[in-house]
């Protein structure tokens, strides 16, 4: 994998979790192929320019690049530049107002870029809960150097101690002095350097972090105004269509378009297994596409017991780490082997999931255009992404183009997950578009978003425990095969420990799921800590308890079982589940409405205790992690990707069921708020431990072990 | 070619347009309001849910001919000489959505309930709202939003 792409991933600063296969893997499609002037688009102004932090061992061009973090235009609008795109997730929110902090601004007066290749710095993609410990501090750091530059650039013009200067009311003044950020940014003749170590607001005279706010983006949202990618006009635009395999994998044979060929403005483009149209319409495109006979050569799919066999007998042995690895898919202390040998008990136990689709509600879209720069190729293609920087070096290697005459521009995502992070779509737009001379926009069908795009892959996990009598852990053995290295340290205290992701060749399209494997392994680890604590006649909160000196982890796991009830529980059907992930220490505890007889399970209450360490923005924190929950369950309890044969049986919301306003249980969420903790990002982690608690519930009230997700399906199949 | 016929947010419209549209692709392509989405094409997910002649229909599997004649409200039409809708205010308090594309098709499913049974208990919400999905999970909170925009319409029609 020596690819642009590939380097360009192992160029950023941040190690990526293994199991990110979708970025890993080669694009989609490659086709054969046939100076920005970016900052016009902006208006004159101020480009704040300030040396990107880089990486040791970053490529010698990108120790060269520079990133552009603001602007400030002469009729006073401040605007920062991001490469994080807005999923939903609130970063658009949480960015403007950490600007804002530092540059003593109302948060309304500080607009913000996000995610355009040809304006903004790249920050990487917006994945790994990466904005609030990555990003916001860099934003930070910015906007604080900004300000101090403006300050003493201020008290130079005027002659004044530079103390005298501040930030009032938009403006910097001094006695009768006054000058907007417009004004000061058409001194930049005066200014010079950019002073070093600015000191940052601290938490205790934070106005705006900490504080709940609404969605930056909220009005337009409620009017029906915020336009995601296919909502964007464009001049003379064509709709695009794909001819689709209804095998997960195919090789294109023949194709009959006679039909489509005869309707008017239509085209068709094939080029190696890619067949696809345009035409004048939506509808239009769609029409000619259903019209094409294509003949495909099918490759079987195995069932999902030989997929699992597959994974164990493809596996490979999990390598040591170099040091320093974030995401290591192998993890050991002392001899894990030799402990569990000389445990007084062991125990041993296995745990599988199957694939579940990422069904964000906005299908994946482009818009793709192709024009003349200085005489060459340049293509810009807008859509929503979470990868706008990969997804240009993946139009660049389709399209052998260098990746300065691609411009990605993303367009905010109706939802994401994890799984808009390939540019499939960005790929088919613009191959369409460079046959039709035009721009073209295609949009994703349900069916497409189900059957074409990778899904969160499967797994199984073996874990093997020793303990003693008095309810200690002593040895810990746990294997992933193809799910992930996500989650996978072990973080209850065992003297030694052997942890490792075995990574294996799998039948299906996957990639990259909200917190990745972290469900899976947190699902495994939890569950078995149960079958423990069961063993040993304890109760499993006082089980993890005595296994846990993390102060932190200790405090949401005690708080977490004093308000959902734990002690009370006769009667009722209460689970629970404990994590330390991405660095948040959470607990949750649960309350299930079970059925026996029809093997179903209902989440009626679910109280989740959270630490994140500093929190930003309260009442988003709290609507992420409700959100995690509400997602989470779905695929706890239901949701899985049925195939048959070839092909996906699974094609459309009919037969993928989500969880609705009716599986919506009561959630109540309690915040610690860690002012001098550095804060994690909290996108992800809430999702870990939905599953191990209703399976958990599951369990207390009909003793019944469930070891597979979808619980139900596993109850299902569990013998009378 | 057919011709379409609606009233669309009040104001009576015609379009010369290909038969057989879906009154998602007249409101979208031809209209050019974009408020209502796309997100299955099967009536499973409300993204797409406008109202005719006062229901909540899911534009993506009405005919456009169905439609012929009918009032036909959007979400760009909700607002009032320049005031949001109650439901519009409730939501942004209650900070009722993430990512924001199901919000124009839950507010009108939400109007529409609201119609009909002005005072929702939580479980008549849930099952008045059955049929949208939000894949962000905000539906603790749009449930608090639909109750409150009850009281606020309530308020409003004292007041």
């Amino acid at each position: 994998m020596d690819s642009l792409k590939a380097r360009y991933i192992a160029s950023l600063e941040i190690e990526l979790e293994p199991e990110r296969y979708e970025l890993f893997s080669d694009a989609t499609w490659r086709f054969s192929p046939t100076r920005r002037e970016v900052l016009g688009r902006l208006g004159a102004g101020v480009l704040f320019v300030f040396t990107a932090p880089v990486p040791a061992r970053a490529s010698a061009e990108a120790k060269d690049a520079l990133s552009t973090r603001f602007h400030i235009s002469p009729t006073n609008v401040v605007t920062l530049l991001t490469g994080k795109v807005e999923l939903g997730q609130g970063a658009r929110t949480l960015l403007t107002r950490a600007a804002a902090e530092e540059l003593r601004l109302p948060p309304e007066r500080v607009l913000i870029t996000m995610g355009d290749t040809g304006l903004v710095p790249d920050d990487g993609g917006t994945w790994a809960s990466l904005t609030t410990p990555e990003t916001l501090p860099a934003v930070r750091r910015a906007a604080a150097a900004l300000r101090e530059l403006l300050i003493d650039t201020a008290a130079k013009l005027w002659g004044a101690p530079r103390e005298s200067v501040r930030i009032e009311g938009g403006a910097f003044v001094s006695g009768p002095h006054r000058r907007d950020f417009g004004q000061m940014a058409e001194l930049r003749a005066v200014m010079s350097g950019i002073p070093a170590g600015a000191p940052l607001t601290p938490p205790s005279e934070w106005r705006f972090l900490g504080q709940p706010a609404g969605q930056a983006d909220g009005w337009s949202c409620v009017t029906g105004e915020k336009q995601f990618t296919a909502d964007l006009p464009a001049a003379g635009m064509l709709h695009g269509a794909v001819v689709r395999p209804r095998a997960h994998t195919a090789r294109l044979v023949e194709a009959d378009s006679e039909e489509a060929g005869r309707m008017p403005g239509v085209r068709i483009v094939r080029e190696g297994d890619f067949l696809g149209v345009t035409a004048l319409e939506p509808a239009a495109a769609r029409r000619a596409a259903r019209s094409i006979k294509a003949k495909w050569d099918e490759t079987p799919l195995p069932d999902f017991a030989a997929m699992l066999e597959g994974f164990r007998k493809g596996a490979r042995a999990p390598v040591p780490p170099k040091p320093g690895v974030r995401y290591p898919a192998l993890v050991t202390k002392g001899d894990a082997a030799a402990a569990l040998s000389g445990a007084p008990f062991r125990h041993e136990s296995t745990y599988s999931l199957r694939p579940i689709a990422h069904t964000a509600l906005e299908p994946r879209a482009a818009i793709a255009e192709w024009s003349k720069v200085n005489g060459q190729d340049f293509l810009t293609v807008r859509g929503g992404t979470q990868a706008p920087f990969a997804v240009r070096l993946e139009l660049a290697e389709a399209f052998r183009l260098a990746p300065e005459r691609v411009r990605v521009i993303a367009a905010d995502c109706g939802g994401a997950f994890g799984g808009k992070q390939r540019g499939e779509v960005f790929l088919e737009a613009a191959r369409l578009a460079r046959d039709a001379g035009k721009p073209v926009r295609l949009v994703w069908s349900r069916e497409e978003e189900l059957t074409v795009a990778y899904s969160r892959p499967a797994g199984v996990i073996d874990v093997k425990s020793g303990f003693n009598p008095q309810g200690q852990l002593l040895a810990w053995e746990f294997h992933n095969y193809n799910s992930g290295a996500a989650g996978l340290p072990m973080h209850y205290d065992v003297e030694a420990s052997w942890c490792g992701f075995h990574a294996a060749p799998a039948p299906l399209r996957q990639g990259s799921y909200r917190s990745l494997a972290a469900v899976a392994n947190t699902f495994a680890r939890e569950s078995h800590m149960e079958e423990v604590a069961a063993r040993l006649e304890l109760d499993p909160v006082e089980f993890r308890l005595r296994n846990t000196v993390d102060a932190r982890l200790r405090e949401v796991m005690e708080k977490a079982a004093a308000l959902g009830g734990w002690q009370g529980r006769r009667g009722k059907a209460l689970g629970f589940a404990a994590n330390i992930e991405k660095d948040a220490r959470l607990a949750l505890c649960v309350e299930a409405a079970v059925d026996p007889a029809a093997r179903t399970a209902r989440l009626v209450r679910a109280v989740m205790v959270f630490d994140p360490g500093a929190v930003l923005n309260p009442d988003h924190l709290k609507n992420q992690i409700e959100g995690a929950i509400l997602q989470g369950l779905g695929g706890a309890l239901f949701e899985e990707i049925r195939w048959e044969g070839t092909a996906f049986v699974s094609r459309r919301l009919t037969s993928y069921r989500v969880p609705r306003f009716q599986d919506s249980p009561k959630v109540e969420v309690h915040l610690i708020d860690r002012r001098t903790v550095e804060p994690a990002g909290a996108g992800e982690s809430p999702i870990t431990v939905v599953a191990p608690a209703i399976a958990s519930a599951i369990f207390h009230s009909t003793g019944k072990r469930l070891r597979s997700l979808p619980l139900e399906r596993a109850w299902r199949e569990l013998p009378a | 070619m057919a011709e379409y016929r609606i009233v669309l947010n009040g104001s009576e419209r015609r379009w010369e347009a290909p038969g057989g549209l879906s009154l998602l692709d007249l409101i979208r392509d031809y209209a050019g309001l974009t408020g209502a989405k796309y997100g299955c094409g099967e009536g499973q997910c409300g993204a797409c849910t406008v109202l005719m002649n006062g229901r909540a229909v899911s534009a993506c599997i009405t005919p456009a001919e169905a439609a012929q004649g009918a009032e036909v409200n959007t979400i760009e039409g909700l607002a009032k000489g320049g005031r949001i809708h109650p439901v519009q205010q409730a939501f942004l308090e209650r900070s009722a959505l993430q990512c924001g594309f199901c919000t124009p098709g839950m507010i009108m499913g939400a109007v529409a309930l609201l119609a009909s049974t002005p005072e929702p208990s939580e479980e008549q919400v849930r099952k008045g709202m059955a049929k949208h999905i939000c894949r962000c999970g905000a539906y603790p909170r749009i449930v608090e939003a639909i109750q409150l925009a009850g009281r606020l319409q309530r308020e409003a029609r004292r007041g």
